[in-house]
């Protein structure tokens, strides 16, 4: 519908009976999201400036209630109801692609978007070229026709529900950059039950593939890392326990730095260790583990469960014994029958994982906390154990290799 | 498309995709999807909770509203993990309490509640809406007074086969004159009496509630008022059906039952006494679940019971329904998907019912629908198999259990293995299967060539060496789930096929030929798995390397080993520390 025409007043009968206003009025009435806005619509171009036409005047909401017919029409015509409607030229909103190509879309088609239908009250735009409405920059002249051609069909009132499910399974037939291009434009617009239905149709096209073929189909990049695609163990730079334990070693080793600054001032005897990081690691460490496995030895099995019995009335469930009945035991018979029977007195358990020192500190979870601590107490102690063997006089350059092999 | 598709937009792109399935391949496209998707993911389903811990999933899914957790191995419902194994999920809540406030459900499987987890609960989530515990342990009814007492959106309080410390059944009082949200209530594992005043105005002030799961100690007499109160009820679990033989009773019963005009499933039945089954009939052709595997009702009954519920899809019954129910079954129920036939006598080495392979045999030829099989019976032939297979391509979940082990085909006192390979070879979308009776290692031959599907599989006292294992990890490609027990397989399968274990959730083997070396090996070599050897025989340290393991269980992690081990169970890591 891109007829660039002036706005002239034309006789009813010589009009196209398809674009008649009693066709307008139909919509007017019974489309009902729109009708106030119609109305103020036509209150707002009453006021305003001097694109309005004279033709806004008219009551056309007391037009009759018919549904869109050609006999209707006429037999209207003929009665001369129609004298109540001024003769009114097709009303057409113009609005302007990003590309700043510009075009005519009837009324009852443009309205039908939210953000066009705005803009058209609020500020008044869209009555003639000059004043064309600067439609978002996501919608392309072609995706534009589309959409029109979504809300023409919708916004005729007298479609069946069977009518529109049918149009839209059809109109979404499309390929996947079409697809796109159209939620991202429909989204812009506010065309909310076009966006629903895009994205509905971009979600069946995602479900059920592997993420190959996902990028595949819409051309994205496959920039994870095979970390990233892992979730690892140890993401260095995020790890919360890793940030807090390198903050403490940076700490550490400021205060050693400052200790060291200290002490050279005092023009001491530099006690030099031959030996390599490695053997005096070895040497801390002791032959299967040393201070590291004793530490650990110690803060493990720290917390015992606390045995708790539960008085088990077996006797009362059915004469079955108490069998999970959802998953029943697959094969009942074992080498040794008698130990099934054992199984019959059960204690139940119910550790708690001490959380009443729970005080959490940046953020760590007890567990997590329990490790930072070991962890940190180790360092602690290597470092004794180190200042201990230069007498307090370990060189810088020791401190930092033992530090890089963290 | 990257280029002007706003994240607003792909984010509700992603609001029309929710499988897991589907939600995990979203995440892992590239950067940006990884980045939305893990912003806008609401539900998480974590299949062993040690496979990632609280803080992980938290950092990654900053916005979760429901959370579905799974804990102990399958194999500890038979009782073979030992108590105080694990599944804790006390530090769960710990987190969850503080990183997601408006968490509203919380489904758990296997797992250890303690009474403080659920006072947790109850007090940290202000919408909280739904808690769902299956098999799961460690907590009172004090626990449950708490969460009826504060959790004031509560929508389903589900028990299903929960070990609760019954104290009192005082919890119930607890929930206030202002609760009326209440859809769904599941407490048939309790043991206590609850206030039955409580109950009824519970239940007449819910408007919404839709299941109603009674537990024995509702005598029969309370349950016409019940059911009064509640017509809008979808799902019943009936407390003890007996009562005095009274005619009033069951006048009342029958009308109040046709009453529910909506009524679908049907469950409980306790200590059946058979003069009151026919107060159900007038709703039997609207039921689509039935329950009965408590009911002590024999197979006369039984066959005339089923046979006016034409509507049936789900049944679960004890072996009295014999095959004579069976049939009966199999001509009024063409609609059946699933069929669970449970023993009713296990222990006994003679059959004390009349159940053979036939039953399952014209069931699967009168429901051509049948999805779901899990069958307990006492002797089986591979041309029955062959028959079922032929007859029930649809066959999603098939799990036969012969009760006594290493029994073979009584027809011709062959091995099984042809059975069975017909089974996975005509049911291509086999996602679950238990094995039993005599088997060799051809059997895992079918299973590793025509089981594409399968998810997982539990074995038990079949095989002949290390080749049927191997022939099941280096086949099976959608394997998730393996469980093993009582089976001659060792080091090489499993060392051979290591990488494998990373592809799937989780290992278990037990009274297997696994070494104590070769578990140590495997836990050294892998470093995203975690090894664990379970034996109460004490540290294996103290045996030589060759020694069997009692237990072995192992499972992928992104959490390295767990810390909440009790003193029976080894994590074999790098360092060989316990």
């Amino acid at each position: 519908m891109i007829i660039e025409t002036k706005n002239t007043h034309t006789p009813l009968l010589l009009r196209n009976p398809k674009q008649s206003t009693e066709h307008r009025a139909v919509f007017l009435t019974h489309f009902s999201s729109t009708i106030s806005i119609s109305l103020s619509f036509n209150y707002l171009r009453i006021d305003s400036g001097p694109h309005i036409s004279e033709s806004r005047n008219v009551p056309i909401w007391n037009a009759p209630v018919k549904r869109n017919s050609e006999e209707n029409l006429h037999s209207l015509m003929s009665e001369g109801t129609m004298a109540i409607v001024k003769p009114e030229m097709k009303s057409y909103i113009w609005v302007q692609t990003a590309d700043g190509s510009i075009q005519q879309v009837e009324e009852e088609v443009a309205m039908f978007c939210p953000m066009i239908c705005r803009e058209v009250l609020q500020t008044g735009m869209g009555s003639s070229k000059n004043y064309a409405i600067s439609l978002p920059q996501r919608v392309n002249p072609a995706v534009l026709g589309l959409i029109l051609d979504y809300c023409r069909f919708h916004q005729l009132p007298g479609r069946s529900n069977k009518e529109r499910k049918t149009f839209d399974e059809k109109f979404v037939r499309l390929d996947t950059k079409k697809l796109c291009e159209l939620t991202s434009a429909a989204d812009s617009l506010q065309l909310r039950p076009l966006v629903d239905l895009t994205s509905r149709a971009l979600a069946r096209m995602i479900e059920g593939k592997t993420p190959e073929e996902i990028r595949e189909t819409f051309n994205l990049p496959d920039d994870l890392t095979e970390e990233e695609k892992l979730e690892p163990l140890r993401n260095i730079t995020d790890d919360p326990r890793i940030r807090l334990l390198n903050r403490l070693y940076a700490r550490k080793r400021k205060e050693l730095k400052e200790r060291e600054r200290l002490k050279n001032v005092e023009v001491e005897e530099e006690c030099v260790d031959e030996r390599s990081v490695d053997e005096l690691l070895s040497f801390i460490n002791g032959g299967n583990g040393g201070v590291w496995t004793i530490f650990e030895r110690a803060t493990k099995n720290k917390k015992k469960p606390e045995e708790k019995r539960s008085t088990k009335d077996s006797s009362s469930n059915n004469e079955n014994g108490s069998h999970d009945k959802n998953d029943m035991v697959d094969i009942v018979a074992t080498p040794n029958k008698t130990s099934i029977l054992q199984d019959s007195t059960s204690v139940a358990f119910s550790p708690k994982l001490e959380f009443d020192d729970s005080v959490f500190e940046d953020e760590l979870d007890p567990a997590m906390k329990e490790e930072l601590d070991r962890r940190f107490c180790h360092w602690a102690k290597i470092e004794d154990l180190y200042q201990s063997l230069c007498n307090g006089n370990g060189s810088l350059k020791r401190y930092t290799g033992l530090d890089q092999r963290q | 498309m990257a280029y002007s598709f706003p994240e607003e937009v792909l984010e509700h792109v992603f609001s029309f995709i929710q499988l897991d399935n589907d939600r995990n391949a979203v995440s892992l496209v590239c950067k940006s999807w990884y980045e939305i998707e893990r912003w806008c993911r609401r539900r998480i389903f974590v299949g062993n909770c040690y496979a990632v811990s609280p803080r992980i999933m938290i950092r990654r899914f900053p916005e979760v509203r429901y959370v579905e957790l799974k804990g102990k191995p399958h194999f500890a419902d038979y009782n073979l993990v030992p108590e105080g194994w694990g599944g804790y999920v006390h530090p769960w809540i710990v987190a969850m309490a503080r990183a997601y406030p408006l968490l509203e459900e919380i489904r758990l499987k296997r797992m250890v509640v303690t009474d403080e987890t659920l006072e947790l609960i109850s007090s940290s989530f202000s919408n909280f809406k739904i808690l769902v515990l299956s098999s799961c342990e460690g907590f009172t009814t004090d626990g449950l007074a708490a969460i009826a007492a504060n959790c004031r959106n509560l929508r389903e309080l589900d028990l299903q086969e929960c070990e609760v410390d019954d104290l009192s059944g005082h919890w119930l009082s607890h929930f206030p004159d202002t609760c009326t949200s209440l859809v769904s209530l599941n407490i048939a594992c309790l043991v206590s009496e609850v206030s039955f005043s409580a109950l009824e105005r519970l239940v007449a002030r819910c408007p919404n509630l839709r299941s109603l799961r009674l537990n024995r100690a509702v005598p029969l007499e309370r349950l016409p008022n019940l059911l009064r109160r509640a017509p809008q009820l979808i799902e019943l679990g009936t407390g003890a059906y007996s009562a005095d033989l009274r005619s009033d009773v069951l006048s009342s019963l029958t009308e109040a039952f046709s009453g529910c005009k909506v009524l679908k499933g049907l469950s409980g039945f306790w200590d059946v006494v058979p003069t009151y089954i026919p107060a159900v009939y007038s709703i039997c052709s609207g039921i689509t679940s039935l329950n009965l595997s408590y009911a002590n009702i024999q197979s006369p009954d039984l066959a005339k019971l089923v046979s006016q519920c034409h509507n049936l899809q789900r049944l679960w019954v004890l072996d009295y329904i014999e095959d004579s129910g069976l049939g009966a079954l199999a001509a009024s129920c063409k609609d059946l998907h699933e069929l669970r036939v449970f023993p009713s006598d296990p222990y006994v080495p003679e059959p004390n019912v009349s159940l053979t392979e036939q039953g399952l045999v014209s069931v699967s030829e009168g429901c051509p629908k049948l999805e779901s099989v899990l069958y307990f019976c006492r002797r089986m032939s591979n041309d029955a198999l062959i028959t079922i297979a032929r007859n029930c391509r649809n066959l999603t979940r098939f799990r036969l259990c012969i009760l006594e082990p290493h029994t073979a085909d009584y027809l011709t006192r062959e091995p099984l293995d042809a059975g069975f390979g017909a089974i996975v070879e005509h049911c291509k979308g086999l996602r679950r299967l238990s094995v039993s009776g005599l088997l060799t290692d051809r059997v895992f031959e079918y299973i590793g060539t025509h089981a594409k599907k399968l998810e997982m599989l539990s074995i038990a006292f079949a095989g002949d060496s290390d080749l049927g294992l191997h022939h099941v990890l280096s086949g099976c490609e959608s394997l998730k789930k393996l469980e093993i027990r009582d089976c001659p397989f060792g080091d090489k399968a499993l060392l051979d096929n290591a990488a494998k274990l990373q592809t799937m959730r989780s290992l278990w083997m037990s009274s297997c030929l696994v070494t104590y070396g070769a578990c140590k090996l495997l836990g050294q070599k892998m470093p995203r798995l975690n090894v664990e050897v379970i034996d109460e025989r004490g540290s294996p340290d103290s045996r030589p390397e060759n020694c069997p393991v009692e237990k072995l269980y192992i499972y992928r992690s992104i959490a390295g080993p767990r810390l909440d081990m009790p003193g029976f169970v080894w994590t074999m890591d790098a360092n060989m520390l316990h």
